[in-house]
């Protein structure tokens, strides 16, 4: 039906494009179209000559918006027509910091995200918190919990929380908010985030279970007082007090969520914590305003304001900071090669490195015929040429890792270098001994379609140092769907990733991998050796720290030395390029791009 | 009138075979989306659980009809991964995308139309070659160029106008030109050729005859015959416009329809993806449907065949 017309505007078209030439005669037809083509090829010479001066045009640019804060405003007056937050005019632009985002939070309960943690974080408090120390270890420190006591077999805490503590709308954080905020966090059908409190006892039968209500129980979780709370463990986990650190363990308001109903989340006004800042403005995909919290029980924090802009394309960023728009850039947004030739040059002593608590590994199937042989899984770990691959995709930001845990983890030591060597003449004579000619081996590499550009470079030469050893690989792509029903199959059979740290201890990063049946079919693909599973589990239960992390050290080396069921590759460092603005910028512990606000310390 | 009442069955005829087409095609690719939601920090119970509160253990046809029984009501479903109405959330976006496309329009026809008209009177001289010349650069440039160029020149280099998008008018100036550019040049083109086409007709040599001044017969009597293409041409620009402009809107940061329905993919929300097409494609159609209409209105003889 709507053909005909269709049909009529192609023609149209056609006849648009043509008909000059072909009405004319034969020779000015030519002089004509030479003449278009002149006038068109001139225009795109311009095009090009304003593309290719970047560079200088950005440093004069640069330049001017240093040395006057008003030739920055030009643009700043153009956006003060708005009444949004960007265009503030500078007198109320002191405590403000701004920042962008390159994608909007999907929601503010944070139960229900497992990347959303910038808002919340600051938004809401939690029982416990990790701080950076300026030496880079890090420590947990209580936040709501003025004190706590644990039963001499690990199982029963007894919380005491400060009795000071007001939402920010005014309502007392009791002991009640707590526990309702536990108990939701496991029995919400949307909750993402199940496993970070998943040790309570009862709690496995109550996530299993259809259903939620405000007013559910939990057996584990008892209300003694308003201030008192005891919380019983269904085995001793000594990682427990530092999961009630993550993000996901955040304290709501049992009355604001109630309040929001379904809409707890979506509604800014009804994200209701008791952390230093509150929500004072969301604009979908645009922009969120945050505002120092007026009941916050603790230190004032420099920063009053918080702008955030939602901007998806990463050059737009990079352009904002550049003018003077932003006070603090997340390098991870950008190409490693715009952060090599623009920030560390020009931006140099502007930059802050923090340590990423993630090992970046490749992992094999060991239930793949020929990767179910240990000498060839340890030939791919020596054939690997990390140092060479850190350097050419990430500038060499980072360091190696031999071992599981990344640098800067709670029992991360240096006494497993070496376990790793790039030796590929070694590789390939470990790969005669097991009999394999060269090219008699062969597998597939699978990346997800979602990753970053530089996840793809490394898994090519990945696939380069194994074919100089004779073992031929195929990198195949699949959406992120398949990628994880994949990986959940347990019939993927190697694939680069990272993990990044939930809370400091080799907990997270051993027993998420290898800990369970499940775990290792969709973490570390069939490395299924029942006696490593059961150390590790029962390792959860030693209540002395040192004997627990030697235990802890003890498997990393059967793991990667022994089995060679990991190929561990190398942690990256995180850059951030602060402004003129910024006195003082913490990054978080475990080195993500979202940040206690109240840590930053603004120059005006 | 009776040829309306048709085009609109057909319309709606239309409307239902996209919206099972998209629901099929949809659930036919492989994955689950209960998995994506729901990341690794979960365990097995959790996803079983929620598969059933999203009813996605009852049969396709089940869900099908559960959905266009929704649709009817004006409810899209729930947004998987922002857990929100999806019918919210277009309605939030499109007014960004309906101003965008209504600057970019105005800036295309506006630009196109006068630069077809000249190029037309003066035919074959210097202005035609000129603005054919800037008109074949504007049809020819990809948009994402377009916007990247105009983005650092004005906002980054000079600083006279924002760098992204506040809302304001000011902010909407560089997108809109980016979006506007490529149409522009179109115009500029149909206008020309279908301008000179009516100047060779014989009621122009009898305007020319009676004594007529030159820009009299162009604009009273040869412009209003040619507009006919051009019109169409703008409804269907415009109504392909609102259906969302991917590019500017990331790059200018402007939270429209285009940005909705990439997202969607990206996070694999088949409700807001199922939600944005179905969307867009109502308006495509309702702008051919409209282009009809006014084809019918401007031109007694289609009138008169109906």
């Amino acid at each position: 039906m709507v053909s005909a017309f269709d049909k009529g505007v192609v023609f149209q078209l056609g006849n648009g494009a043509f008909s000059g030439f072909r009405r004319g005669q034969k020779g000015v037809n030519i002089m004509k179209r030479a003449w278009s083509a002149v006038l068109s090829v001139s225009l795109a010479a311009t095009v090009l000559a304003g593309c290719g001066s970047t560079g200088s045009g950005a440093t004069a640019a640069d330049s001017a918006a240093k040395s006057s804060p008003e030739s920055a405003g030009a643009a700043g007056t153009a956006a003060a027509a708005s009444s949004t937050a960007s265009g503030t005019a500078s007198a109320d632009d002191a405590g403000t910091l701004h920042i962008a985002w390159t994608a909007d939070s999907q929601t503010l309960d944070v139960q229900t995200t497992s990347a959303d943690y910038g808002i919340p974080m600051n938004v809401y408090d939690r029982l416990f918190e990790i701080k950076l120390n300026d030496d880079g270890s890090t420590q947990l420190v209580n936040s709501l919990v003025k004190d706590y006591t644990v039963s001499d077999d690990g199982l029963t805490y007894q919380f005491t929380l400060r009795d000071d503590v007001k939402f920010s709308d005014g309502t007392p954080l009791t002991a009640n908010d707590v526990a309702f905020s536990l108990i939701r966090l496991l029995g919400l059908d949307t909750s993402v985030n199940t496993d970070f409190a998943s040790c309570i006892k009862g709690a496995e039968d109550y996530i299993a279970r259809e259903g939620y209500s405000y007013d559910d129980t939990l057996e584990g979780i008892q209300v003694v007082d308003d201030t008192h709370l005891t919380i019983t463990l269904a085995y001793p986990f000594a990682g427990f007090l530092y999961e009630l650190a993550t993000p996901p363990c955040s304290i709501y308001s049992k009355a604001a969520v109630e309040a929001a109903g379904d809409d707890y989340g979506n509604d800014y006004k009804s994200a209701i914590g008791s952390g230093p800042y509150m929500l004072t403005g969301w604009t979908r995909d645009s922009s969120i305003e945050l505002t120092q919290n007026p009941n916050y029980w603790g230190d004032t924090p420099s920063v009053r304001n918080v702008d955030i802009q939602i901007v998806p394309d990463a050059s737009t960023i990079s352009m904002m900071f550049q003018n003077g728009q932003l006070d603090i850039l997340d390098c991870d947004i950008l190409d490693s090669s715009v952060v090599e030739s623009t920030y560390k040059t020009q931006y140099a002593d502007k930059i802050v490195t923090a340590n990423r608590l993630a090992t970046t590994y490749f992992i094999l199937n060991e239930d793949n015929e020929y990767l179910k042989d240990v000498k060839v899984r340890k030939a791919v770990q020596m054939a690997i040429d990390r140092q060479s691959i850190l350097d050419t995709v990430y500038s060499g930001d980072g360091n190696l890792c031999d071992g599981i845990y990344p640098k800067g983890l709670i029992g991360y030591s240096e006494d497993n270098q070496g376990w790793l060597k790039y030796d590929p003449d070694g590789a390939k004579k470990l790969l005669e001994e097991a009999g394999y000619q060269d090219g008699d081996i062969s597998f597939e590499i699978a990346t997800d379609s979602s990753d970053s550009a530089n996840t793809s470079l490394v898994v090519q030469m990945i696939q380069a140092n194994l074919q100089a050893i004779g073992i031929n690989t195929e990198i195949k792509s699949y959406d992120e769907a398949s990628w994880l029903a994949l990986r959940k199959s347990g019939e993927m059979t190697s694939f680069v990733g990272t993990w990044t740290a939930d809370f400091n201890d080799p907990d997270n990063f051993i027993y998420t991998f290898f800990g369970t049946a499940d775990k290792t079919k969709l973490r570390s693909i069939n490395y299924k050796d029942e006696d490593v599973m059961k150390r590790i589990q029962n390792a959860r239960a030693i209540t002395d720290d040192d004997k627990r992390i030697a235990e802890y050290d003890a498997l990393e080396k059967k793991i990667i030395e022994d089995d060679a069921a990991w190929v561990p590759l190398f942690g990256r460092t995180h850059l951030f390029v602060t402004g003129d603005r910024v006195r003082k910028y913490v990054p978080h512990w475990a080195g993500y791009g979202d940040f206690f606000v109240n840590e930053v310390e603004l120059a005006d | 009138m009776k040829q309306i009442v048709k085009r609109l069955l057909e319309t709606i005829v239309v409307l239902l075979g996209v919206i099972l087409l998209i629901f099929i095609m949809l659930r036919v690719v492989p994955g689950d989306p209960v998995t994506t939601l729901l990341g690794e920090h979960v365990n097995q119970q959790t996803i079983d659980r929620l598969t059933k509160t999203m009813h996605l253990d009852r049969p396709i046809l089940e869900q099908f009809f559960l959905y266009v029984g929704g649709l009817l009501r004006g409810d899209m479903g729930q947004s998987y991964k922002y857990n929100r109405p999806v019918t919210q959330m277009i309605m939030d976006a499109f007014p960004y995308t309906l101003a965008l496309a209504i600057m970019a329009s105005i800036f295309a026809w506006a630009l196109g139309l006068i630069l077809g008209i000249f190029a037309a009177v003066k035919q074959n001289r210097l202005p035609d070659h000129l603005f054919m010349g800037i008109s074949l650069f504007g049809v020819s440039m990809p948009v994402f160029m377009a916007a990247l160029f105009l983005q650092y020149l004005f906002a980054f280099k000079w600083k006279v106008l924002p760098l992204k998008a506040d809302g304001s008018f000011l902010s909407m100036i560089l997108p809109a030109i980016a979006l506007g550019w490529n149409s522009a040049g179109s115009v500029a083109r149909i206008t020309r050729s279908s301008l000179l086409e009516a100047m060779q007709a014989d009621y122009i040599d009898t305007a020319k005859a009676k004594g007529l001044l030159g820009r009299a017969v162009i604009l009273r009597h040869a412009l209003k015959n040619s507009m006919l293409p051009v019109i169409t041409m703008m409804a269907l620009q415009l109504s392909s416009m609102l259906s969302g402009a991917v590019i500017s809107e990331t790059v200018f940061a402007i939270p429209g329809i285009g940005r909705l329905a990439t997202s969607a993919i990206e996070n694999r929300d088949m409700p807001v993806l199922q939600g944005t097409v179905i969307f867009t494609t109502v308006i495509v159609i309702a702008g051919n449907f409209i282009a009809d209409i006014l084809y019918s209105v401007l031109d007694p003889r289609i009138r008169k065949a109906a």
